[in-house]
């Protein structure tokens, strides 16, 4: 259903002047309905990869093929209309906006009853979320939440989670990946969720490992786990901000 | 007695489909257009004819006071001084209103000083709201004061909105608060083309354990331009916090100058202030959503003003 054909993302250093491929040739298809759990080490090219695919970053070369058509040149909006959703890593924190309001933009429903219902299918936010601004104020864990409640509100053909769990406490993970599964399985959403938890992990059919831009791995966990517990492939030599909840697998 | 552009202006600046329920002063064009009082609220009007005396009774609860002004006639500059006194132990609602429609090429404009006196334990809340419209080329001129003396415990709150189509205006907010009183003031002004707004609150924290909070909002569209200058004096053991925002499109200007006198060891002071274009990431998260670009601007900046 997602097909990335020979896909780079090239950015200039400005200093050296040098150009560097942050994604560097990847060639991959997403099958309907599977469930991918992308991983790899901090800085690999994880988010970049996601954000080429929901069209925040501009593909440099190659194509990004979505149910059939070349959506490379398509904008977020028309991603967004098509059916892709990106759950962001570090999301946005707005002023007089509230949870209500996202899930109103994503669903264009206002009626109540229907958001009560959206926010308890999504079940990890309280109910009383609703009228929460989305804002500085809201902990690490209650906006990914919400992150991730407006990105299964909106119903989408492909979901795309970036590191769903930061900030988010143990008893929410298992949760958290039940309701992926459930929303795959009642909407045949594809799901590609970037993470380096191994609930995630051990839950998705495909395991892609990134490294320097590439894809060195794409199989199923048990093949993975020794490239998982190579340091070469999964240091982490100090804990990225915001992500202290992150572990290797090992 | 109020034609189709009276009852757009007071819907836009009041909220009102027509005359409102409880007490209220419509002012058009300089002169007195409909008063009601009721057995709570007197409105009189002020000893030289200037303005209106708006007195709430002690212990007054849940009513609300509607004051309005239209202006419609060209080349007028209607200054009001109007107070209110607000009885101990009182909570109530005030909302004012400018409304100007020009359709002419001179130039119009409201002067409206506002004076409130807030009992001890009394509560008002303050709505104002600042609009201008119509075709004329004269420019549209609004200069509100504010003046707000709080007696022990009591509180205010203040919505202060200057909506659209104001050419000019110097906005003025001053305060004292006495022992355990409580002010927020949240100012929202929104410039377009070559408009100018000046905001200028001078806040004197004077009783023992008295707050403040100050949030200014501004959006500069076009070439507009805004100044904003706050400036919390504490006098005594309280609290006071400044916060301004400023979202720049085009090729608006804006200056923030929020500034903090201590003049007790215990106060408290801060402030944030921050001026920028809209957040990048905003703009992606509510585009992955569905909106367009122009679409997410939109709803940021209406959010911002909420
Ligand atoms: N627009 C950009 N310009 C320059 N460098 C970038 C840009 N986007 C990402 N990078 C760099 O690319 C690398 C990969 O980043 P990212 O995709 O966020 O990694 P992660 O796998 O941790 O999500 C990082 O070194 C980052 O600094
Ligand atoms: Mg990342």
């Amino acid at each position: 259903m997602l097909e990335l054909k020979d896909l780079y993302f090239t950015v200039t250093d400005h200093e050296s002047v040098k150009q560097r491929n942050i994604i560097d040739g990847v060639n991959f298809t997403f099958k309907k309905g599977l469930f991918y759990a992308i991983t790899g080490p901090n800085g690999s090219g994880k988010t970049t990869l996601a954000k080429l695919i929901m069209g925040i970053n501009e593909v440099s070369q190659g194509q990004i093929i979505f149910e059939g058509n070349d959506i490379s040149k398509l904008t977020i909006t028309e991603r967004a209309k098509r059916g892709i959703a990106y759950s962001f890593q570090q999301p946005a924190r707005f002023k007089g906006i509230t949870f209500r309001d996202l899930l109103t933009i994503a669903t264009g429903e206002e009626d109540e009853k229907k958001l009560l219902n959206i926010v308890s299918r999504v079940g990890i936010c309280p109910l009383s979320f609703l009228d929460k601004e989305v804002d500085a104020k809201l902990s690490g864990g209650e906006i990914k939440k919400i992150e991730l409640a407006t990105t299964i509100a909106a119903n989408p053909r492909l979901a795309i989670y970036d590191e769903p769990d930061t900030g988010i406490d143990l008893w929410t993970i298992n949760p958290m990946v039940k309701l992926l599964k459930k929303e795959l399985i009642e909407h045949l959403t594809t799901t590609i969720v970037v993470s380096h938890n191994r609930a995630f992990l051990e839950a998705a059919d495909v395991i892609i490992i990134i490294d320097k831009g590439r894809f060195v791995y794409e199989g199923d966990l048990p093949k993975a786990l020794h490239l998982l517990t190579d340091l070469s492939a999964c240091t982490y030599r100090r804990p990225p901000e915001g992500e202290e909840n992150a572990q290797c697998f090992r | 007695m109020l034609n189709a552009s009276d009852k757009t202006l007071l819907k836009t600046v009041a909220d009102l489909e027509g005359l409102p329920k409880g007490a209220y002063n419509i002012r058009k064009n300089g002169k007195l257009l409909s008063r009601q009082v009721t057995a709570n609220i007197n409105i009189e009007s002020n000893a030289d004819g200037s303005g209106i005396v708006v007195t709430i009774k002690p212990g007054t609860k849940n009513e609300s006071v509607h004051i309005p002004v239209i202006l419609s006639e060209a080349g007028l500059f209607d200054v009001v001084y109007n107070s209110f006194i607000i009885g101990e132990d009182a909570d109530v609602t005030i909302i004012a209103g400018c409304g100007i429609h020009c359709g002419s090429k001179e130039q119009e404009g409201h002067a409206g000083i506002h004076e409130f006196r807030v009992g001890k334990k009394a509560k008002v809340t303050y709505v104002e709201k600042h609009y201008a419209t119509g075709r004329g080329t004269g420019r549209r001129i609004l200069n509100p004061t504010t003046k707000v003396f709080l007696e022990q415990g009591a509180k205010a709150e203040m919505e202060l909105t200057q909506i659209s189509g104001v050419d000019e205006a110097n906005r003025l907010n001053e305060a004292e608060l006495g022992p355990e009183s409580l002010l927020l003031i949240t100012e929202r002004v929104l410039t377009d083309g070559e408009q100018k707004a000046v905001s200028t609150n001078n806040i004197v924290l004077q009783g023992e354990d008295c707050r403040a909070n100050m949030i200014s909002r501004s959006v500069m569209k076009g070439n507009s331009r805004q100044i904003f200058y706050a400036t919390l004096t504490a006098r005594n053991k309280c609290f006071g916090h400044i916060e301004c925002d400023a979202i720049i499109m085009d090729n608006g200007s804006n200056e923030t100058m929020p500034s903090l006198k201590a003049e007790h060891p215990d106060a408290e002071l801060t402030h944030e202030a921050s001026i920028g274009k809209i957040a990048n990431d905003q703009l992606m998260k509510l585009m992955s959503l569905g909106l367009t670009y122009d679409q997410s601007v939109n709803r940021i900046i209406q959010g911002f003003l909420k």
